[in-house]
């Protein structure tokens, strides 16, 4: 436990001892602000024209149903928001471990106290705790608009649980990807085509057969991401999260062995 | 496969001031049809400092890696203190310490810092840890940098703080590569000057392409050349030779 707490403190260290962190926090920040006011501004812009007095003054009943708070900003609001993790996260993920290896410092950690599987539980367990950060950060504007539409508190926490486990499906997926490379690039470009492919399937539905249609659509993000944001928390959902996590681990502890064999 | 670093028998050893013995017997490692070390038997006694010598790719950093456990034989084995790294990892890292060649550090953190995570990840903990790492920043002379960042320090430095670490959990074996490569010959004196010292106090294996070095540090040494053992014998006997040079030339290189 000593050399796994070691390990943490150091990468906390050099993760916010380089400028990406604070670039990828700013990032998140900065974006998830621009979505947020984009959707709100043309919500504001609809009202506007519905509560003319020829579209029926301010009377509630001229607006329709769909009009509304829920509909127009936070749906669209929290799946742009998916989609930008998906750009964001592997950044943070890249270093995580093609830096170590291609300093060559892997050598010397493993030449430690440390076992590869602490090694790999440590870096996953600071990325999960930095993303879970992020998270925070770009939540700021959707949680206004729950609690503006009166939505409750336990809608909130589902849907900030739905946007950090989502966060954390990406860094895994990044993680993995990172544990193979020794260049950062390479880590970021595969995390994201990885997690690219994995958002959404549906637009292979019509190509394919009903069971691998339902096979695709149990391996997809969008789906359990989308659930969350309903106020849905599954038992099969967060099963889904915690699987695709043990899977990345495991990939990732893989990667050792694989160098110690010399593949 | 096992788990590196698991095994048991990860506390720190009472053989510390007279050193371990390593040894390979018939030690082959390939990657795919390239014969990196073949069949290489060797041994280092307890408290000596021994040079393995070569050109570049002649198969000393492949034999370090197998000694380590980062890499797994191909056939043959290797034990240090009578224990094998593939089996036991845990109890040959607690007996070495390794200092890599130059630069391979964290730039990003404070020289402190970085000895107190290695400290840390050889599992000192507390008032032990914080002895260790002053004795480490003593020893080696880095109490004027200890605050700075690694990525600031000139490569002297750089190597000092890669040999401190190799000596906080005070290791019976240290296996140093290449520790003068891309110094400066003041630099290059500095840290031969340190590991001068080390002579008889633990078991040292020397890796290094550098003969003048080899003859300075080293009592016993190995030349490797294609991944084989070509000669191995007392320093001063070996590469005094008028041929020394000529076991470091692989075949085509001969001159006829």
């Amino acid at each position: 436990m000593t050399a796994l707490l070691a390990l943490i403190r150091k990468e906390f260290v050099s993760l916010f001892g380089s400028p990406t962190a604070y670039l990828t926090l700013t990032m998140v920040a900065l974006v998830s602000a621009l979505i947020f006011f984009d959707h709100l501004k043309l919500y504001n812009q609809i009202l506007f024209v519905y509560s003319t007095p020829t579209m029926g003054g301010f009377s509630s009943d001229a607006i329709p149903d769909h009009i509304n708070l829920w509909d127009r900003v936070f749906f669209p609001v929290m799946e742009t928001l998916g989609l930008t993790l998906i750009g964001a996260v592997p950044l943070i993920t890249m270093r995580v471990f093609a830096e170590e290896r291609a300093r060559g410092t892997d050598e010397l950690i493993v030449s430690t106290s440390l076992t590869p599987t602490s090694i790999v539980a440590g870096k996953f367990a600071v990325t999960y705790l930095f993303v879970t950060l992020m998270m925070l950060v770009s939540f700021v504007y959707p949680a206004t608009a729950i609690e503006r539409g009166g939505i409750g508190l336990q809608h909130l926490a589902a849907t900030f649980a739905g946007l950090t486990l989502h966060g954390i499906a990406i860094a895994s997926i990044g993680l993995a990807c990172s544990a193979f490379a020794s260049s950062q690039l390479v880590a970021a470009v595969s995390g994201w085509a990885v997690a690219f492919v994995l958002w959404d399937f549906s637009w292979m539905y019509p190509f394919v057969s009903e069971g691998v249609a339902k096979f695709l659509d149990g391996i997809s993000l969008h789906p359990r991401y989308g659930s969350f944001a309903e106020g849905i928390v599954s038992l099969e959902h967060l099963v889904y999260f915690a699987g695709l996590a043990l899977v990345a681990l495991a990939v990732s502890r893989f990667a050792f062995d694989l160098r110690r064999v010399g593949a | 496969m096992s788990e590196a670093g698991s095994g048991g028998g990860a506390a720190p050893p009472d053989t510390a001031g007279r050193g371990v013995a390593v040894e390979a017997r018939e030690l082959t490692r390939r990657f795919g049809p390239h014969v990196a070390l073949d069949a290489l038997s060797l041994s280092i006694r307890p408290g000596e400092t021994f040079g393995l010598l070569g050109a570049n790719g002649a198969g000393k950093t492949t034999f370090i890696r197998l000694v380590t456990g980062f890499l797994l034989p191909s056939e043959g084995s290797v034990s240090v203190d009578g224990i094998s790294p593939v089996s036991r990892p845990a109890a040959v890292h607690a007996r070495l310490g390794f200092v890599m060649e130059t630069s391979r550090l964290y730039p990003e953190l404070r020289v402190v810092g970085f000895l107190r995570f290695m400290a840390g990840a050889r599992r000192l903990s507390g008032r032990t840890r914080d002895a260790a790492v002053a004795r480490v920043i003593e020893r080696f002379h880095l109490e004027s940098v200890k605050e700075r960042l690694i990525g600031n320090l000139s490569k002297g430095y750089q190597q000092r703080v890669s040999l401190a670490q190799a000596f906080l959990h005070d290791p019976p074996l240290v296996i140093v590569d290449e520790p003068t490569g891309g110094l400066d010959p003041v630099q290059q004196g500095e840290v031969q000057d340190v590991l001068r010292e080390l002579r008889g106090e633990r078991t040292v294996l020397l890796c290094t392409h550098d003969l003048e070095e080899a003859r300075k540090l080293t009592s016993r040494v190995a030349v490797l050349n294609a991944g084989r053992l070509v000669a191995e014998g007392p320093t001063q006997e070996l590469l005094g030779r008028d041929d020394a040079l000529s076991l470091f030339r692989t075949p085509t290189e001969q001159t006829p």
